[in-house]
């Protein structure tokens, strides 16, 4: 194994390491690990808004609303979404084989729904089933997708600022309609969603209850694992060549052979799977989910921390995103220095806006990511440029 | 009833016909360019009938072929909404309408202008500042502490021009500091800076405002008492004029802090006409936006031409917002939506486009006033407000990007 291999190799298997064993370290810090949960969630957003939008040029604000999609569905799937062993004759309901798969009505609180009516006819010992969450979970991801496809048809030919018109239009209809229709998605108030694991979990003989963090750490942990692994996997394919043609001149790349049309709808959709997978898993751990998640600010979290990390490397991105989310959390506590208390609540987010400005204008390519071009690349300039020298009568060509 | 038909007509037969046409355009080797548009007006008004005649006889497309049946289109709604709701106040009641529009023309001008500093920056600069809601913000804030806080009894027309100059100075020194490096070839994939750096700079402002002043909503008085006068007299007025109120006909009601604001934004309309049109500068500033080689080869120095249209679009923006923080209660969150009514405006009247951006201000404003007064069960309709304007910039960009009077791309 060569000097530069294992410089990428150590840290990394260090890093994984480290995020498997940390519940052990932390099992009486439940607060650490939800920090962390929450920290793996934002790194897979990040890391996927970076594939988005740092290989594939596809400015789009519309991140947060694809998690959302992917939150909603499980949510809604597993407030209304019922089986039952007997046809309730009352809700709109199709029969598969001996169970019965059913909708129930939206209603206001208070009212019956058509299964409470249903429930005074049905005969004992008729079996009511909710149905299974990863189900919800694989439709949240799916509709995600479609909804990727969806957008990514639509936008095929905007580029830049009405790419980000067009996104930021598609989450704000999304959010006031989420907001708006009370009766389906509970609103401003938030659409409540069981636990990952309602009935608890067994692990290795180990019994771990619905409330307990460490079986969400290690769902959210393999989903973040496991997107980087196929992210990183496709952008080092020749997708991912395909990806940044399309980035830096798209008529060049079409004329060269790259099918442009299908591979920005590629990308759309498989960004779009990851982060509505994210946000259904998020959503039944956290519990709750509420319009305000696709809020411009938790849009400009998600931009913040890739363009920190790194917009052009996953991996930067996704360190962005762990390390910010720490340290945003951390930074809660207010600063006493003398007479003036500050209130960091608001002033770290100042904070955040203000390196999100100076990284980009002074560090293009974020403050992770050199860092590991650093650690990875080392000697590659020197050889580089001792190579420059050998061929003194290169012809020097101007940047276009 | 009739109007979930309608709604289900115009919204599928619109989707065939903008799908469908253009392809049978472009396999017969025409102009495709308002295929699109023109198919989807087409099948919303007419369904299969006009589009079967429009794929056959495949006629040369001009802007008849969008404005005939963009109208049919609105009227078969109108008549669906009418025959729904025959109770509805907007189809019941003319006065409560024309109150509505009026009122929606009212703040659409302040709307437009607005929505003409950031179509200002986008002509001369060719981006889109995601800070534009900001300046708004500020613009309000600086009058509220101005007249309220630190020199009560200061004339709140001495505190616009005020916030005017300051909204300018951070616009022109962020322009400085963080876009000139785009034209100065500092920065890789400049369009993409300027989106995120825009965007954090409304990250920035935003979240230090909220730091610094709290989120208590901030009110200001209204800036004049209108004296009471009757015109002709107090029976069967033509205006009635009260200190909070103006009222046209008996019947057409505005408060009066829309109307100062409204005249106050129609004479900055007509000092940024004479600037743009009259004054060296202002022909400057347009012969960037024309075309910035030949504007830099007689003298034109475009960086500073950049600086200052960015000064001049956020101080727009600026005094849109001096001028409204007398109608609504003000919070440092409170440009996010104007920001997007912006974008909707100037993606309606074409990115780029002096007059679009003032008509698109007109349109939306109008849009909105019916839209939350029309609509039946209130709580919804007040929901969706945002939404109606974010569906028109939706449809624009597909159907149309360069909008209504915006250049060919």
């Amino acid at each position: 194994m060569n000097r530069n291999a294992l410089w990428i190799w150590l840290p990394l298997g260090l890093g994984v390491v480290v995020m498997l064993l940390a519940p052990l370290a932390l099992v009486s810090r439940p607060y650490i690990m939800h920090i962390a949960i929450v920290a793996y969630f934002y790194a897979i957003l990040a890391s996927s808004w970076a594939l988005l939008a740092g290989y594939g040029g596809q400015f789009s604000f519309g991140h947060m609303a694809f998690m959302a999609i992917g939150a909603y569905t499980t949510g809604l799937f597993a407030k209304f979404v019922r089986l039952t062993t007997v046809p309730t004759g009352v809700c709109p309901e199709i029969t598969v084989g001996s169970y019965t798969l059913f909708l129930l009505n939206p209603v206001t609180a208070g009212e019956p729904t058509c299964l409470d009516i249903a429930k005074a006819t049905m005969p004992a010992g008729t079996l009511i089933y909710r149905p299974p969450i990863y189900v919800g979970i694989l439709l949240g991801v799916l509709l995600g997708g479609v909804f990727g496809f969806l957008i990514g048809v639509l936008v095929l030919r905007l580029r830049q600022a009405y790419l980000a018109l067009f996104t930021i239009g598609f989450s704000e209809i999304l959010r006031v309609a989420l907001n708006a229709e009370i009766a389906i998605t509970d609103g401003p108030n938030g659409l409540e969603l069981p636990p990952l694991f309602p009935k608890g979990v067994t692990i290795f003989g180990m019994y771990f209850d619905a409330t307990s963090k460490i079986p969400p750490y290690y769902v959210m942990l393999f989903l973040f694992l496991g997107s980087m692994v196929f992210m990183h996997w496709l952008a080092s394919s020749r997708y991912g060549l395909f990806f940044r043609s399309i980035r830096e001149d798209e008529e060049a790349a079409a004329a060269l052979g790259v099918n442009i049309v299908r591979y920005k709808v590629l990308l759309f959709v498989i960004t779009s799977m990851i982060a509505a997978a994210a946000g259904a898993v998020e959503a039944h751990y956290i519990g709750v989910i509420t319009p305000n998640i696709l809020l411009i600010l938790q849009m400009s979290l998600v931009i913040a921390m890739a363009v920190i990390g790194g917009m052009e490397s996953l991996v930067g991105a996704a360190i962005g995103a762990i390390l910010i989310e720490f340290a945003l959390e951390f930074l809660r506590q207010n600063i006493t220095i003398g007479p003036w208390t500050i209130d960091m609540t608001d002033w770290r987010l100042v904070f955040f806006g203000l390196l999100l400005m100076l990284t980009l204008r002074f560090q293009n390519n974020g403050l992770i990511y050199p860092i590991i071009q650093r650690l990875t690349r080392a000697g590659v300039t020197e050889e580089i440029a001792a190579r420059r020298r050998l061929v003194p009568e290169t012809v020097q060509e101007g940047e276009g | 009833m009739y109007l979930w038909l309608a709604l289900l007509w115009i919204i599928g037969w619109g989707v065939v016909g903008a799908v469908l046409i253009p392809r049978v355009y472009a396999r017969r080797d025409l102009d495709v360019s308002q295929a699109a548009l023109a198919g989807a007006m087409v099948g919303a008004a007419s369904g299969p009938f006009g589009l079967a005649l429009l794929a056959y006889f495949t006629p040369r497309l001009d802007w008849k072929w969008v404005v005939v049946p963009g109208a049919a289109t609105v009227a078969i709604f109108l008549t669906a909404f009418a025959a729904t709701y025959p109770n509805n106040l907007c189809v019941s009641n003319s006065a409560f309408v024309l109150t509505q529009v009026v009122n929606g023309l009212v703040v659409g001008i302040i709307y437009g202008l607005m929505a003409l500093g950031l179509t200002l920056i986008f002509s001369i600069l060719g981006i889109v500042s995601f800070a534009h809601g900001e300046f708004y913000m500020l613009g309000g804030m600086f009058v509220y502490y101005l007249t309220q806080e630190w020199f009560p009894g200061l004339h709140p027309l001495a505190a616009v021009v005020v916030s005017a100059v300051l909204t300018f100075v951070i616009g022109a020194l962020f322009e400085v500091l963080f876009l000139r490096p785009m034209n100065t070839g500092q920065v890789e994939r400049p369009g993409e800076y300027a989106i995120l750096v825009t965007f954090g700079l409304s990250f920035f402002l935003q979240y230090t405002t909220l730091a610094l002043v709290g989120a208590n909503p901030k009110k200001v008085p209204r800036y004049f008492d209108y004296p009471r006068l009757a015109i002709p007299g107090e029976e069967g007025s033509l205006l009635k004029v009260t200190p909070g109120t103006v009222r046209l006909f008996e019947e057409i009601v505005i408060p009066s802090p829309r109307v100062t604001a409204a005249v106050i934004a129609l004479i900055l309309l007509g000092l940024l006409m004479w600037f743009l049109y009259r004054t060296w500068i202002g022909k400057a500033l347009r012969a960037v936006s024309q075309d910035r080689q030949a504007a830099a080869v007689t003298g034109i120095n475009p960086n500073v031409m950049n600086t200052l249209a960015f000064g001049l679009g956020g101080m727009l923006a600026g005094l849109s917002g001096a001028s409204l923080v007398q109608v609504f209660s003000w919070v440092p969150w409170v440009g996010t939506q104007a920001a997007a009514r912006s974008f909707v405006i100037i993606v309606l009247g074409g990115m780029g486009s002096l007059p679009g951006a003032f008509v698109g201000g007109l349109i939306v404003g109008v849009v909105e006033a019916l839209g939350a007064g029309c609509v039946p069960d209130p709580h919804r309709a007040a929901a969706y407000i945002p939404a109606y304007g974010m569906l028109i910039l939706v449809l624009v960009l597909l159907l149309k990007p360069t909008g209504l009077f915006g250049r060919e791309l």
